[in-house]
């Protein structure tokens, strides 16, 4: 197995293993999230985590890469 | 990559929003040349619940495992070679005949990635939530195909507990 990202354990939605990107963006800002994490906060998933648990208590109802999105831009502002 | 390249139509809000924040993030450097390609390829082909079906298809076959993945899961899973962020206090519980467990996090991004991956998105359904599991067990995992047996009682361990444990 390769070295794990620091990504892990945020709540990536799946369909039977299969992750579960809809459109582009999706994966997009997915990936941004991990850059941001690797390369802004030298691997820690920390305070991505608590802005997305913050993203998603804010508005339960969202989709979820949108509140992922909304959780990215309190980050990086 | 870049989600306007191949867009004729224009794009949502969510879309822009996305696309602002890749400008943004590649105009600090954050994000080398490849790394959206790279980071997705991985995701899709290297993490997924193929390393818990490693695990359990372990305990299967031999007991003695099955009792060291049962008494300390976290190092029996590191036997295999996984283990790392959010699997470095991995809790192993069994179905049986008279208990089945569910799962949940109360705080909805808890998931023990290094052996199921990425959670599906029901996982993350409002309905999903404890509050939901404990009032009803029964209906709720009637309602995700997975209806226990009129004689297990039910058993909700939390996946933020356990991680943290």
């Amino acid at each position: 197995m390769t070295t794990p990202l620091s990504l892990s354990g945020l709540d990536l939605p799946r369909r039977n293993g299969e992750l579960a990107f809809d459109a582009p963006w999706q994966s997009t800002v997915f990936a941004l999230a991990a850059a941001v994490i690797e390369n802004g906060f030298g691997g820690d998933p920390e305070p991505f985590r608590q802005q997305l648990i913050r993203a998603i208590a804010a508005e339960p109802g969202r989709p979820y890469w949108e509140s992922w999105t909304a959780a990215l831009e309190e980050l990086v502002p | 990559m870049s989600n306007s390249d191949h867009h004729t139509a224009p794009m949502s809000p969510v879309e822009q929003r996305v696309a602002a924040l890749e400008a943004l993030l590649t105009e600090r450097g954050l994000v080398p040349e490849g790394f959206i390609e790279e980071i997705t390829r991985r995701y899709e082909t290297e993490i997924g619940p193929m390393n818990g079906a490693k695990v359990v298809a372990r305990a299967w076959a031999d007991p003695e495992y099955k009792l060291r993945l049962l008494a300390d899961g976290t190092a029996a899973i590191a036997e295999l070679g996984f283990g790392g962020p959010e699997g470095d206090h991995l809790v192993v519980v069994e179905n049986t005949a008279a208990v089945h467990n569910v799962i949940v996090c109360t705080l909805c991004s808890c998931y023990p990635w290094p052996v199921l991956g990425l959670p599906p998105a029901w996982y993350k359904d409002p309905p999903y939530w404890p509050r939901w599991a404990a009032r009803c067990p029964r209906r709720w995992r009637s309602g995700y195909g997975t209806p226990p047996p009129r004689s297990a009682t039910s058993s909700c361990p939390s996946a933020r507990r356990a991680r943290r444990a």
